[in-house]
């Protein structure tokens, strides 16, 4: 074979692969979408399950996601935002940081599982907060954190160094030029962090298995040191473990498909966001 | 040089300064008179901005760099343990050599300082308009005070930057090559509004441009390799340098 | 004045101390982990946890061999490897050297959305829609077995390997390609000989991070590998039901009681399982840091 042929296979090969991921990827998504579709509506996003989890909607467990989002994010987004700030501010990249970065990086490494062992024997038994939203919100916080802090530091360094050699050159300190200053610039690219790690937290299964998610739950959870029902557990049991799984299909389905939506909107709201910030910094 | 007459602001006694191993200034000394436009001037890679770094201590932020010597402004020793580098860098502004006006509207920019510094809400609007006018910009920006800093022209930037250094009522102005990046219509603005501000202020500028030094400053200092080779009013130094090696770089042997 | 500077310090170590709370966390996940799981050789040996070939945690006496467990994730893993790997190094070549750049606009964000979606909806989809295709396809008794673990996890690799490996093959200096072209060299044949080679080390780093994944990786293998803890046969094992390090903690914490013997026998399952990919991604780090790649997806 000549080179030339020899090219022209290799590449067919390579758009061949890239052809492969992208339909598997389509063929996911179609099939989920075409699936839940049938199934979605607003009563079922609004109404309790009924007849054990036979019929009715996912009302609880898209609360509990949405509590277990909120409390998570309010945990991670400060500790990640200040460690960031420390990392790219304040630190000599020689001493402590080396070993924060570590931690950084092994922490995004993690299995999820772990987390979810180290939430329990934590949280729950040590620290005694019971199988609870507490709990797996914790647990959670720290399985978040190192994504927010890397995109936070990223947002960071992308601040150009002359906005703060100018205020401090007018006699700013260096808390008040990375308060008024570096910060305001830097949101566009924290926020997109934040957003991608609330898809992260409504995804994610393993971690609350053991630290608070429940089965099924006839009311919202009052407190947080309550139980709770979440959108993966809930297509997790439903689709592994239900009392009756052929015939529940149809529930999994517009679980499923409601999970999806909601993490792929709110990856594309992150990716819309850093589009405009991009071409923003290029003007 | 206190035979030239005038009172002297800026003290340098001394200076050495190192980054990490390589050193980078070598003894120099030099006294700075009050109300005048001193230029420093050497091929790159000199020192000289490094020098002028030294004034308001940014050179605290680069890493690895450690300084030896004195520099007394008001007869006080700015690298004494006690002094507030805050306080120092207030009463020393800065100009940069790229225009580096903050993300923000034309009003906030030089309203930013004040703010920090607590002045009080009604009395910054004056302290906008007066620095505007002070760096010969009220005229231009006057009607659209609301709109970003990032949409003025190089020039204009500059002249922002400059009134927003003003507005935090600095004695001393640094300016490190702040034409460098500008055409030669703007350039003539700043030199002019140089001239200008040395009534109320004493300047240290920067400049890689001969004729510049030559045009605004009263006194030049010429520095070679980390060294001050010759300190000495404007027109003595170009016209009649002590040192050869001043002579080859005025008359554009080297450099 | 003095005031100020002991504010200025004080805000300093709040930050630090926040920092440093990311490295007590990974301490106390190690303290924790490793208390429990230590706990379970209280009772039994070491030796026979570590090359025990049986898992039966509720027969009598129970019997906590890791082996089963650990060859299971280790199958599923190089399976997963075996396709994201060349499939993932391709589309990072066609990504970074042959596509538009309208193309590349349109594939990068595609390959975030494939990182975005949850583990549990890949579960499930690969249990409706992948297992009934393999068992049909087959014809085995049953479609939940190691390879729709390692089909599902390889695309669920993918994210991570195709983004190092689009940046390493991007660092690879532009004089170096031109210097192949300019020879005469096919692009093709600069893609093989030149870019290729030198950014082999930064494609091992994502090789690397994506076994890290897919070991660590718990409700898809869950939900499509059938759960069924003896060691699998190297490679037919591949096409029989297999139990993974993480699927089996997953499977079991719900029901032991805490404190006994099984529970703190997953505890040394998990500690397995957080050396292993402390390991991965210490290694992964000095390769990223050496060839200064991004983070990865």
């Amino acid at each position: 074979m000549d080179a030339k042929t020899t090219e022209k296979f290799a590449f067919l090969t390579l758009k061949a692969s890239i052809l492969l991921v992208v339909s598997f990827v389509a063929i996911l998504l179609a099939y989920i979408i075409i699936q839940g579709y049938e199934v979605l509506s607003i009563d079922f996003l609004t109404s309790m399950p009924k007849n054990r989890m036979t019929e009715g909607g996912i009302y609880p467990a898209l609360m509990g996601t949405a509590y277990l989002v909120g409390l998570s994010i309010a945990i991670a987004v400060p500790l990640g935002v200040f460690s960031a700030i420390y990392l790219n501010e304040y630190a000599t990249p020689t001493k402590s940081t080396w070993v924060i970065e570590m931690a950084i990086n092994n922490l995004a490494g993690t299995p999820s599982v772990v987390f979810g062992l180290f939430g329990l024997a934590l949280f729950v038994k040590f620290f005694d907060f019971g199988p609870s939203l507490l709990a797996a919100s914790l647990t959670l916080a720290l399985l978040i954190l190192p994504v927010v802090i890397r995109a936070s530091k990223e947002a960071l360094i992308t601040v150009p160094l002359e906005y703060r050699e100018a205020s401090l050159a007018l006699g700013v300190t260096k808390w008040k030029t990375t308060r008024h200053i570096v910060l305001p610039a830097a949101v566009p690219g924290i926020v997109t962090g934040i957003i991608l790690s609330i898809g992260r937290v409504a995804g994610e299964t393993a971690p609350i298995l053991f630290t608070g998610a429940a089965y099924f739950l006839p009311r919202l959870p009052d407190s947080v040191f309550s139980q709770f029902m979440a959108l993966p557990y809930h297509l997790f049991v439903m689709a592994t473990s239900g009392t009756n799984i052929a015939q529940t299909r149809p529930i999994q389905y517009g679980t499923a498909l409601v999970l999806l939506m909601l993490v792929l909107a709110v990856n594309c709201l992150a990716i819309v966001i850093r589009k405009h910030y991009r071409n923003k910094l290029k003007r | 040089m206190s035979e030239m007459g005038s009172v002297d602001d800026i003290k340098v006694e001394d200076l050495n300064l190192w980054y990490g191993e390589k050193q980078a200034l070598y003894n120099v000394s030099m006294k700075i008179p009050k109300n005048s436009v001193t230029a420093l001037i050497g091929p790159s890679g000199c020192g000289k901005s490094t020098f002028l770094r030294c004034i308001n201590r940014m050179n605290d932020l680069i890493k690895g760099c450690r300084i030896e010597g004195k520099i007394h402004i008001d007869n006080k020793n700015i690298y004494d343990r006690d002094v507030d580098v805050v306080e120092l860098r207030k009463n020393v502004g800065m100009v940069f050599q790229k225009p580096n006006p903050f993300p923000m509207s034309i009003y906030d920019n030089i309203a930013y300082g004040p703010k920090i510094h607590n002045v009080k809400k009604n009395e910054i609007a004056p302290i906008v308009e007066e620095a505007l006018k002070g760096a010969a910009l009220w005229k231009e920006v006057s009607d659209r005070m609301d709109t970003s800093a990032l949409d003025l022209s190089g020039g204009q930037q500059q002249r922002l930057c400059i009134a927003r250094t003003m507005a935090v009522k600095p004695e001393i102005i640094l300016f490190d090559e702040p034409c460098s990046a500008l055409d030669p219509i703007s350039t003539n603005k700043i030199e002019d509004l140089i001239l200008e501000l040395k009534k109320d202020y004493t300047i240290v500028i920067v400049t890689h441009n001969m004729q510049q030094a030559a045009r605004i400053s009263d006194y030049t200092a010429y520095f070679l390799l980390g060294e001050l080779i010759e300190f000495g009013e404007t027109k003595q130094i170009f016209e009649n340098p002590q040192e050869k090696s001043t002579e080859d770089y005025i008359t554009g042997r080297f450099g | 004045m003095v005031h100020r500077r002991y504010k200025e310090k004080g805000i300093e170590t709040v930050f630090f101390v926040t920092a440093a709370i990311t490295v007590l966390a990974l301490l106390f996940i190690c303290l924790f982990l490793f208390r429990d799981g230590y706990l379970l050789f209280e009772t039994s040996s070491f030796i026979d946890f570590i090359t025990g070939d049986a898992w039966y945690p509720t027969s009598t006496p129970a019997r906590f061999g890791l082996l089963p467990l650990l060859f299971g994730s280790l199958l599923v893993t190089a399976g997963a490897i075996f396709i994201s790997v060349p499939l993932g190094v391709a589309a990072a070549i066609y990504i970074s050297e042959l596509s538009s750049p309208r193309v590349s606009d349109f594939l990068k964000p595609f390959i975030e959305i494939l990182a975005g979606i949850p583990s549990v909806v890949y579960g499930f989809f690969g249990l409706v829609v992948l297992v009934p295709l393999i068992k049909e396809l087959l014809g085995l008794p049953t479609g939940q077995t190691a390879l729709a673990g390692s089909i599902m996890l390889s695309m669920m690799a993918l994210p991570t390997i195709i983004s190092i490996s689009e940046d390493a093959i991007s660092a690879v200096p532009l004089s170096l390609k031109e210097g192949s072209l300019a020879l005469g060299g096919t692009q093709w044949q600069t893609i093989y000989k030149v870019v290729l080679p030198a950014a082999l080390s930064g494609i091992s780093a994502a090789v690397i991070l994506g076994i890290g994944r897919a070991i660590g990786e718990t409700m898809t293998v869950l939900m499509v590998t059938g759960n069924t803890a003896v060691i699998p046969g190297f490679p037919e094992g591949i096409l029989d039901p297999v139990r993974t390090m993480t699927a089996t903690i997953a499977l079991e914490m719900g029901e032991v009681p805490q404190g006994s013997e099984h529970y703190h026998a997953l505890f040394a399952v998990g500690s397995v399982l957080f050396i292993t990919t402390f390991i991965i991604n210490l290694i992964a780090d000095k390769i990223k840091k050496k060839y200064k790649l991004k983070e990865g997806l």
